[in-house]
């Protein structure tokens, strides 16, 4: 149905105009992935929802200073929302245990969760993520969701700086070629 | 220009870098096309990783909650027609003030509508608005930039709320018009002299204007604007600058 909503640009100028309603429409678009990330990272409902209402404020009072080349819009609220997350689960404790497991755990989860979309795209992430060794996969994981710096993995999982940076290298190819071969 | 970044680019995508650390990547993408260009195609993965996590739905609570927020700080009177009727004819220190309770309802949280009214009330005597602005100070630190050349007149304070969520923001006053295509920059001077891009925007017209950084801020104890060409590469004029470190008198 491409041409019957705005495209995430237009969300965004409207929003620098501070037009309340596209605020309202880039939340129905991207809220519920917004509030998904924030409790994939915290772990908690309530800290997730405050978030993600801090992080759409933050764009609706930022839109002024986003700028194209640095992204979509939609991977620039993601970022402000990764962010945020990962800056209260740093401040939350010095020493956040190794969510290994949890991560393990993760793609059956519990049953409040819903079904994710049966999006082609969201599919190949998945299955490109999936597809890497564990090594990589985890190394990915454990920056991404776990909120740590290569350092800390290093000491983490036992293995030395540059093979920290190696994994998250091949990794992270690996998965633009395979996002690339459904673009 | 700095070293290339290549080996820490992985990490600065997937926000795995200690602050030290980004900073000097984001400096160095700041000055560099091909650098810039690999982060902007790992931000593009790592973008996607969103979408390998179980989707779940906030509560209908949170939308509301969202909208009313936002809806407070568009009534919020620095950002519209209020503030310019109340700078209207008013010497500097009022129009600082009024920059001041901006300042306050930001690092509040817009919602508290109430204790915004209050120091609306109080800011009219400037010993209370010296108060109003001990208040700010709690725990968030501030830097005064004003105005050089051209920009004589206009000025800008640096808010670093450090409270947890909020993020640091640059409340102008009285920014002059700038030519078509130009942009003005934020820049962090650290203590060793190193530039960090901050954020880059233009004048909206307006006595007040907010804008927010979003970048990770830590170890500087300078700032400055600069008036350039494009919002990367070198930087041009500087048309504002803290003269001193924080913590600095209320002007
Ligand atoms: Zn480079």
């Amino acid at each position: 149905m491409p041409g019957l909503q705005p495209p995430d640009d237009a969300l965004l100028s409207a929003l620098a105009a501070r037009d309340l309603g596209a605020l309202a429409a880039l939340y129905d678009r991207y809220g519920h992935l917004a509030y998904s990330l924030a409790y994939r990272i915290l772990g908690e409902s309530e800290a997730a929802e405050d978030v993600v209402q801090d992080a759409f404020l933050s764009a609706w009072r930022g839109a002024g200073t986003y700028r194209r080349e640095r992204g979509t819009p939609r991977a620039w609220l993601l970022s402000i929302v990764h962010h945020r997350a990962v800056d209260i689960l740093r401040r939350k404790t010095t020493f956040r245990p190794a969510p290994l497991e949890l991560a393990e755990a993760q793609p059956s989860d519990d049953d409040t969760a819903l079904t994710a979309e049966k999006n082609v795209e969201h599919r190949t992430v998945r299955d490109a993520l999936e597809a890497l060794p564990q090594a990589q996969r985890r190394t990915i994981e454990l920056a991404y969701f776990g909120g740590y710096t290569h350092v800390e993995l290093s000491e983490l999982m036992g293995v030395p700086l540059g093979t920290v940076k190696g994994r998250m290298r091949i990794g992270l190819q690996k998965m633009r070629r395979a996002l690339e071969r459904t673009r | 220009m700095t070293e290339h970044v290549l080996d820490e680019l992985d990490a600065y995508a997937l926000g795995a870098l200690d602050r030290a650390e980004a900073e000097r990547v984001a400096q160095h993408l700041s000055t560099c096309a091909s650098c810039r260009n690999e982060a902007a195609a790992l931000a593009e993965v790592v973008g996607a990783l969103p979408d390998t996590v179980p989707l779940r739905e906030p509560r209908p609570a949170l939308r509301d909650r969202l909208l009313e927020a936002a809806k407070a700080d568009v009534r919020s009177p620095v950002r519209g027609a209020a503030a310019r009727r109340w700078s209207v004819g008013a010497v500097r220190p009022w129009r600082l003030a009024v920059a001041a309770v901006g300042a306050v309802v930001i690092v509040l949280g817009a919602a508290d509508i109430d204790a915004y009214r209050r120091l609306v009330a109080v800011t009219a005597e400037r010993d209370a608005y010296n108060k109003t602005i001990e208040s700010i100070r709690e725990g968030a630190r501030t830097w005064y930039m004003a105005g050089l050349g051209s920009f004589s007149g206009s000025g800008g304070t640096l808010y670093d709320p450090r409270a947890p969520g909020k993020r640091p923001f640059v409340l102008f006053h009285d920014l002059p018009p700038i030519a078509e295509g130009k942009v003005l920059t934020i820049w962090l001077v650290s203590p060793d002299g190193t530039w960090a891009r901050a954020a880059t925007f233009r004048p909206s017209g307006e006595d007040i204007q907010v804008i927010e950084i979003n970048s990770e801020v830590a170890g500087f104890d300078r700032c400055a604007v600069t008036l350039d060409d494009a919002p990367w590469g070198k930087h041009g004029t500087v048309v504002m600058e803290s003269r001193i470190a924080p913590p600095t008198p209320a002007p």
